[in-house]
C-alpha cells in the first residue's frame, strides 16, 4: 500500500483485515490444512496421545450418566445399600479418571499447538531474514507484524481448542446417537430432526452478521490508523493548533465505529439465545411426543428421562460446533496469509557456485548500470565508474538524485536492472551475499539502533568483540565522551528505535558500530549529517585513519568533508554528470562548482 | 478494580440499557430453570394420569417459556451491546480529547506508543469485559443462585452436600483466577519481547542485512520464541487444571448426593425423583459457576487496561491558560527570555540554565552549538510546548503564560527537526498551516520553500496523495513541505529547527533568500549546526551545555567567542584555504 501510484482509498485503514478485503475464507483451504498438518506432524507422538485421551475422556463422560441410571434403578430402588456403596465407589473412580484424562487431553493438545506455532513463528521470522528489501518495500510493517502476531495467535487458539473439541463433539454425538437409537428409534429421529434446524439458523445468522463484522473491522482499522498517526505526530498537531480538527475527525470515525460495532455485537449476541431456544424447542418436542407415546404404551417414563439427559449432552456441543468451525475457518485464513509470506521467493540469493571472500582488495567497477525499483521509472541511468583499491570516493548531488541507490546496489540490497558491478574484477553476483556484506561496512542515512545497551549496539558490528574493543571503537567515533557521561555509561539502555538519544548521538553510535566491524570497504551515507561540526572534525580524524588503505565511499551534503576525495562523482537525476577531483571540478565551472559556491557564498 | 469504578460514571447515560440487559437475562435464566419443573409435571401428572389435554396444555406452556426465554436472551444481548459499545465509545472520545489537550511534557511521560495502545487495545479490552459482565457474568451467578434455591426448596435433605461443595468450588475459582493473572502477565511480557523483536527487525532490516546478522537475529528470535512457548505452557498448565478440578468436585458432590439420597430412600424419607432433580441442578450450578469464573478471568485481565485509561484521564495537564487569556490579533515578534531554567526530568538536571536575551521584531536569530547543548529545547519554549521551571518569557511584552495557547501558536510558524506529515493530499497538509489557504497561497509558500519544483513534477500536483508517514516522499521533499506548511501561516515568528538537514545547499540558499524577501518583518529563529546557514543572522546565540556562552553578529563572535571561532575554523577554515 506504500506505492505512490496506488493511494489507499480508505486512507487510514491499515488494520490487518482492512488490507485483505472482506473474505475471511481461505482461498485454498485444503492446501493450507495440509501445510498446517506438516507442522503438527512433528508432534506426532503427543498428538496421538492427545487423541487417545480425548477418546477415553469422552467415553468416561458417557459412562457416568448411564451408571447413575443403573444405580438408581437396580440398587437404590431395590434398597440394596451395600450394592449402592460399591457402585458409588466405582462411580467416584470413573469421575476421578475422567478428570485426569480431561486434563491430560487439553494439556497435550495445548502442547501440540504451542509447539506447532512456535515452529511456524520461527520459520516465518527466518523467512523475513532471507527476503530482500524489495519485499519490505512492498509490505507495510503493520501488515507483516499482524501476520506474525494476530494470524499465528488465532491459529494457536484454534488448534488448542477447536481441534480437540471438534473431535470430542463428534465422538460424544455418535456415542449419544447410538445410545438413543438403542433406547427408542422414534424419539431418536425426533431428536436428530433438530440438528438441521440448528445448523440452518446459525448459518443464517452468521451470514447476516458477517457484513456487520466486515464493517466493524474496517472502521476499527481506520480508527487505529488515525490514532497512530495523530498521536505520533502530536507535536505538529499542537504547534499548528489542530487539536479541534483532530478531535472532530476522530469523533466522526468513533461514531462510525460505535454504529458498526453496535450492530456487529448485537447480531452476534443473537446466536446464543437462538440456539438455546432451538434446544428448548427440541426438548419440548421430545417430551411431547414421548408423553403421547407413553400414554399409548409405546415407551416408558425412564426412557424419556434418559432422552432428556442425552439430548442435553448432544445439543450443547453441536451448538458450539458452529462457532468452533468459524474460529477454525478464520484461523485457516490467517494461516494462509502466513504461508503466503513463506512462499515468497527471495530475489537476491547466492549463485549456485558462489565464491566466498577471504578479503577484498577494494577495486570497484560499475559498468553501464541501469536501475529502477518498479521497472518503469529509471532511478539510475548508465552509471559507469572505476575505483582503485584504497581510494576515497565521494558521491554528491541534490536530494533524490540516486546516491543512496548506488550504495544499495553495491551492498546488493537490490540487483541491477542492466549492466554489472564488479568487485576485485569479479561480478558481485558471483560472491556469496553474506560474505560480500560482511566485507563492506556501512553507516546508513537513518541510523537504526536496537533496544538493548549501548555496549550491545556497538558490538552488533562485531559480535565477538571484547568490551575493550567496543570502547576503543567508541573512542575512535568520538562517542566515548557522551557515553561516559551517561549515568549507566555503556550499560545505558536504548529504547526501541533509540529515541532517548539525540540524532547526533545515534549517528556516533552507528559510526562506532561500523568502525568495530573493521571491513575492507567502508561506506558513509550522510553519516555525520546531524553531528555538530566540532565533533564531526574529531570523527573525521578518526575516520581518516580508518579509511587509510581502504576503499571508501562517502555521501555528504557538506562538501567540505569530501574535498580531499580521490574522486568525486556528481550525481543528478540518476546520472553521473561530472567526475574528478575537487580542484578539477571547480575549474570546470559546472554543477559541482555552483553547488560548492552556493555553500560558500552563504558562508 | 478501583479504576474500573472510576470509569463507571460513563455508564450513567446508558444505565437503563445496563439495567435492562441483566433484567432480560434474568428472564432467560428463569425460563431455563422453569423448564425441568414443567417437564417433571408433564411426566408426574400428565402421563401418570393419562391426561392428554394436560400434556398438551403444559407442552404449549413449555413452548411459550422457550419463546419468552428467546426474547429475554436476544433482548439482553441487544441492550448489553448497546450499553457496552456506547460506554466504550464515550470513553474513547473523551480519552482522545484529553490527549489532544496534553502538553509535550504529558505526552513524554506516557510515550506515544503507549498512548496509541491505550486508545485502541485497552478500550477494546474494557468494552468486551463490560459486555461479558452484563451477559455471561449475570447469567452464570443467576443459574447458580437459582439452582441453589431450588435445591433448598425441593431437595432440602440433600442440601448439606451443597454446603460442603460450594465453599470448595469458590475457593478453587478464587485461587485460580488470582494465579492466572500473574501467569498471564508473564506470558504478556514474553509476548511483548517477541513483538519488539519483530518490530525492530522490520524497522532495522537494512542494518541487519548490512552487517549480515541474519543468523544472529534468527538465533535471538529462537531464544525469545522458546521463552514465550515455555511461559505459555506453564501458564496453560495451570489454567487448564481449573475445569477438570471443578468438574471433579461437582461429580464427587453427585456421588455424595446419591449416597445421602440412597440412605434417606432406604429410610423411606425421600423420593427417588428428588435425587434425579438434585443431579440436574448440581450440573446447572456447575455450568453457571464455570462460565462465570471463565468470564471473571477475562474481566480481571481488563483491570490493568482500565487502570491505564484512568491514568490518562486523570493526568493533570501542566500547560494551562489563565482565566482571562490574551488572544492577540497578530504576533509581532519581540521576544524576551528572563533567567529561564528548564529541565525535562524536573529533578534539577537543567537542560537550560539561566537564559536571558532579547529579540527585536523582524530580527533573524541564529542558534548554534554542539549536539545536546539545548538549542531545540530553547525554541520549544517559545510556542509553549514546555513551560520553564523558573524565569519568564515575554512575547510582545506579554508573559507567555497570559496568552491563549491557540492565539500564541497561531502567530508562530514552526518547522520541527523531524518533518512530520500526515496521510492525505499535499493540499491538506499545507492547509494544516492555514485552513483557508487559497491555491495561490499554496503555490507561493511552496515556491518559498523550494518545493514547487518537485510538486510540479507530480502528476496530481497539490492533490498528490501522501501515505502514512509520507513514505512516498524523500527526506528532502518532506522537509520542504514541512517548511511550506509553516510559511503559509505568514507567521510573526518563524522557527526553523535544523530543518534543512536533508536539503542540498543550493535549495537551502534559495529558501533563505525567499525568506528575506517574503517575510521582512517576521522574527526568524534558525537552529543549525552549519555556520553558513546563520552567518547573516542579526544575532547569533552560541550555546554550550544549556547556557548561552556568547551572543552577537558573526563578525563580533569571530573576534570574541572562542567556541564560535572553533566551529568556524572547522567549517570554513579549509574552504577558505582551498579558495586562496
Amino acid at each position: 500500500m506504500n506505492k505512490p501510484s496506488a493511494p489507499n482509498i480508505i486512507g487510514r485503514a491499515r488494520g490487518p483485515r482492512g488490507m485483505h478485503g472482506p473474505a475471511e475464507k481461505a482461498k485454498d483451504r485444503k492446501g493450507t490444512l495440509l501445510r498446517i498438518w506438516d507442522y503438527m506432524e512433528r508432534q506426532k507422538g503427543t498428538l496421538i496421545a492427545s487423541v487417545l485421551f480425548v477418546i477415553i475422556s469422552t467415553l468416561l463422560g458417557l459412562i457416568g450418566p448411564y451408571l447413575i441410571g443403573v444405580i438408581i434403578d437396580q440398587y437404590i430402588i431395590q434398597k440394596d445399600i451395600t450394592g449402592t456403596l460399591r457402585m458409588l465407589v466405582l462411580l467416584a473412580v470413573i469421575y476421578t479418571a475422567s478428570a485426569i484424562f480431561t486434563w491430560l487431553q487439553s494439556f497435550t493438545m495445548v502442547r501440540v499447538s504451542l509447539h506447532t506455532i512456535r515452529h511456524l513463528r520461527q520459520d516465518l521470522y527466518d523467512k523475513f531474514q532471507t527476503l530482500s528489501l524489495r519485499f519490505f518495500d512492498k509490505h507495510s510493517h503493520g501488515d507483516l507484524m499482524s501476520r506474525v502476531t494476530n494470524d499465528i495467535e488465532s491459529l494457536n487458539n484454534s488448534l488448542s481448542q477447536s481441534v480437540s473439541q471438534i473431535l470430542s463433539t463428534v465422538l460424544m454425538a455418535s456415542g449419544v446417537t447410538i445410545a438413543m437409537f438403542s433406547l427408542n428409534w422414534i424419539l431418536a429421529i425426533t431428536a436428530l430432526f433438530i440438528i438441521p434446524l440448528m445448523i440452518f439458523t446459525t448459518k443464517k445468522i452468521i451470514k447476516y452478521s458477517s457484513n456487520y463484522f466486515i464493517k466493524r473491522q474496517r472502521d476499527l482499522g481506520e480508527l487505529n490508523g488515525f490514532v497512530e498517526e495523530s498521536i505520533s505526530g502530536f507535536e505538529v498537531v499542537t504547534l499548528f493548533g489542530k487539536e479541534k480538527k483532530m478531535n472532530l475527525e476522530f469523533s466522526e470515525i468513533n461514531e462510525r465505529l460505535r454504529h458498526s460495532a453496535m450492530n456487529a455485537d448485537m447480531v452476534s449476541g443473537f446466536v446464543g439465545p437462538t440456539n438455546n431456544f432451538i434446544n428448548n424447542l427440541g426438548l419440548g418436542l421430545l417430551i411431547g411426543i414421548g408423553a403421547v407415546m407413553t400414554v399409548e404404551g409405546m415407551t416408558t417414563v425412564g426412557v424419556i428421562a434418559a432422552f432428556v439427559t442425552y439430548s442435553r449432552q448432544f445439543f450443547r456441543p453441536i451448538n458450539q460446533l458452529s462457532s468452533l468451525f468459524n474460529m477454525f475457518q478464520s484461523a485457516i485464513a490467517g494461516a494462509e496469509r502466513v504461508f503466503e509470506v513463506m512462499d515468497e521467493t527471495p530475489d537476491i540469493v547466492d549463485h549456485y557456485n558462489a565464491v566466498s571472500i577471504d578479503s577484498l582488495k577494494g577495486d570497484v567497477e560499475f559498468s553501464h548500470v541501469d536501475f529502477s525499483y518498479d521497472n518503469s521509472r529509471p532511478i539510475l541511468k548508465n552509471i559507469d565508474f572505476q575505483v582503485k583499491a584504497g581510494e576515497k570516493i565521494a558521491l554528491v548531488g541534490p536530494t533524490g538524485s540516486g546516491k543512496t541507490t548506488i550504495i544499495n546496489l553495491l551492498m546488493r540490497f537490490y540487483d541491477v536492472t542492466t549492466g554489472e558491478i564488479k568487485l576485485d574484477g569479479q561480478n558481485i553476483t558471483k560472491y556469496k551475499v553474506s560474505d560480500l556484506r560482511k566485507k563492506i561496512g556501512i553507516v546508513l542515512q537513518d541510523t537504526f539502533l536496537f533496544s538493548g545497551t549501548i555496549m550491545e549496539n556497538i558490538r552488533y558490528g562485531l559480535l565477538e568483540a571484547s568490551d575493550k574493543e567496543v570502547i576503543e571503537a567508541a573512542k575512535m567515533a568520538s562517542a566515548h565522551n557522551f557515553i561516559k557521561h551517561l549515568p549507566q555509561g555503556y550499560q545505558t539502555l536504548i529504547t526501541s528505535g533509540g529515541s532517548n538519544l539525540s540524532q547526533g548521538q545515534r549517528q556516533l553510535l552507528a559510526i562506532a558500530r561500523a568502525i568495530l566491524a573493521d571491513t575492507d570497504i567502508l561506506i558513509l551515507d550522510e553519516a555525520t549529517s546531524s553531528i555538530d561540526t566540532r565533533t564531526e572534525m574529531e570523527i573525521q580524524l578518526g575516520l581518516s585513519h580508518l579509511m587509510e588503505g581502504r576503499t571508501s565511499f562517502v555521501i555528504a551534503h557538506r562538501l567540505k568533508t569530501i574535498e580531499n576525495a580521490d574522486q568525486i562523482l556528481v550525481i543528478h537525476n540518476g546520472e553521473i554528470i561530472e567526475k574528478g577531483k575537487h580542484e578539477e571540478l571547480l575549474k570546470k565551472k559546472g554543477f559541482y562548482c555552483s553547488m560548492y559556491e552556493s555553500q560558500f557564498m552563504l558562508g | 478494580m478501583n479504576s474500573m469504578k472510576k470509569l463507571l460514571h460513563y455508564i450513567k447515560p446508558y444505565r437503563w440499557f445496563a439495567v435492562l440487559g441483566p433484567i432480560l437475562m434474568c428472564i432467560e435464566v428463569a425460563m431455563d430453570l422453569l423448564q425441568p419443573t414443567i417437564m417433571q409435571k408433564i411426566i408426574d401428572e400428565g402421563i401418570a394420569n393419562q391426561d392428554n389435554a394436560y400434556v398438551i396444555k403444559l407442552g404449549l406452556l413449555l413452548l411459550l417459556s422457550a419463546f419468552i426465554g428467546l426474547i429475554g436472551g436476544a433482548g439482553s444481548s441487544v441492550y448489553a451491546a448497546k450499553a457496552a459499545v456506547d460506554f466504550s465509545s464515550d470513553i474513547r472520545r473523551d480519552l482522545y480529547k484529553k490527549i489532544t489537550c496534553f502538553s509535550s511534557q504529558n505526552t513524554d511521560s506516557f510515550g506515544t506508543g503507549k498512548l496509541v495502545t491505550i486508545v485502541t487495545n485497552d478500550i477494546a479490552a474494557i468494552q468486551s469485559s463490560l459486555i461479558m459482565t452484563l451477559r455471561v457474568f449475570v447469567r452464570g451467578p443467576l443459574l447458580f443462585i437459582g439452582s441453589v434455591i431450588i435445591v433448598w426448596t425441593t431437595a432440602r435433605e440433600l442440601f448439606p452436600v451443597l454446603l460442603a461443595a460450594i465453599p470448595i468450588l469458590i475457593l478453587f475459582i478464587y485461587y485460580f483466577s488470582k494465579k492466572t493473572g500473574d501467569l498471564f502477565s508473564y506470558v504478556q511480557k514474553a509476548m511483548d519481547m517477541v513483538n519488539t523483536k519483530l518490530q525492530e527487525t522490520l524497522a532495522g532490516i537494512r542494518v541487519i542485512k548490512a552487517f549480515d546478522r541474519q543468523s544472529y537475529e534468527k538465533k535471538e528470535f529462537h531464544r525469545i520464541n522458546n521463552l514465550l512457548t515455555k511461559r505459555n505452557l506453564s501458564a496453560e498448565q495451570v489454567i487448564l487444571t481449573l475445569m477438570p478440578l471443578l468438574m471433579f468436585v461437582v461429580n464427587i458432590g453427585i456421588v455424595a448426593g446419591i449416597w445421602l439420597g440412597a440412605i434417606k430412600v432406604n429410610e423411606g424419607t425421600l423420593q427417588v425423583g428428588v435425587i434425579l432433580a438434585f443431579i440436574n441442578y448440581l450440573n446447572i450450578m456447575m455450568n453457571g459457576l464455570m462460565s462465570s469464573s471463565h468470564v471473571l478471568m477475562q474481566i480481571t485481565r481488563s483491570f490493568p487496561s482500565a487502570g491505564r485509561i484512568v491514568q490518562v484521564l486523570e493526568t493533570e495537564i501542566d500547560i494551562v491558560e489563565t482565566d482571562y487569556p490574551v488572544s492577540p490579533k497578530k504576533v509581532f515578534g519581540t521576544i524576551e527570555f528572563k533567567n529561564v531554567y528548564f529541565s525535562y526530568s524536573k529533578n534539577g538536571e537543567y537542560v537550560l540554565k539561566d537564559l536571558s536575551f532579547t529579540v527585536k521584531e523582524g530580527e533573524t536569530i541564529g542558534i548554534i552549538g554542539p549536539t545536546g547543548s539545548g538549542k531545540s529545547t530553547l525554541i520549544k519554549l517559545i510556542p509553549r510546548l514546555y513551560d520553564p521551571d523558573s524565569g519568564e518569557i515575554f512575547i510582545d511584552g506579554i508573559n507567555l503564560k497570559d496568552y491563549s495557547i491557540q492565539g500564541l501558536r497561531s502567530g508562530i510558524g514552526f518547522v520541527p527537526q523531524k518533518a512530520t506529515l500526515f496521510s492525505g493530499s499535499i493540499e491538506e497538509n499545507l492547509r494544516y498551516g492555514k485552513d483557508e489557504a487559497t491555491i495561490v497561497d499554496m503555490e507561493s509558500a511552496a515556491q518559498s520553500a523550494s518545493a514547487s519544483e518537485f510538486i510540479e513534477e507530480l502528476e496530481a500536483r497539490f492533490s498528490h496523495f501522501l501515505t502514512q508517514g509520507a513514505t512516498n516522499l524523500s527526506g528532502g521533499q518532506k522537509q520542504r513541505l514541512s517548511m511550506a506548511r509553516a510559511f503559509i501561516r505568514e507567521p510573526g515568528i518563524l522557527i526553523l529547527d535544523d530543518s534543512t538537514s536533508a536539503i542540498d545547499a543550493i535549495s537551502e540558499s534559495k529558501v533563505q533568500q525567499a525568506l528575506n524577501r517574503t517575510f521582512p518583518t517576521t522574527t526568524v529563529f534558525i537552529i543549525s549546526s552549519k555556520i553558513s546557514s546563520i552567518i547573516h543572522a542579526d544575532k547569533i546565540l552560541v550555546m554550550e551545555d544549556g547556557k548561552i556562552v556568547a551572543n552577537g553578529t558573526h563578525e563580533e563572535l569571530l573576534s570574541n567567542s572562542e567556541l564560535y571561532q572553533d566551529i568556524y575554523q572547522t567549517q570554513q577554515g579549509r574552504q577558505v584555504a582551498a579558495n586562496e
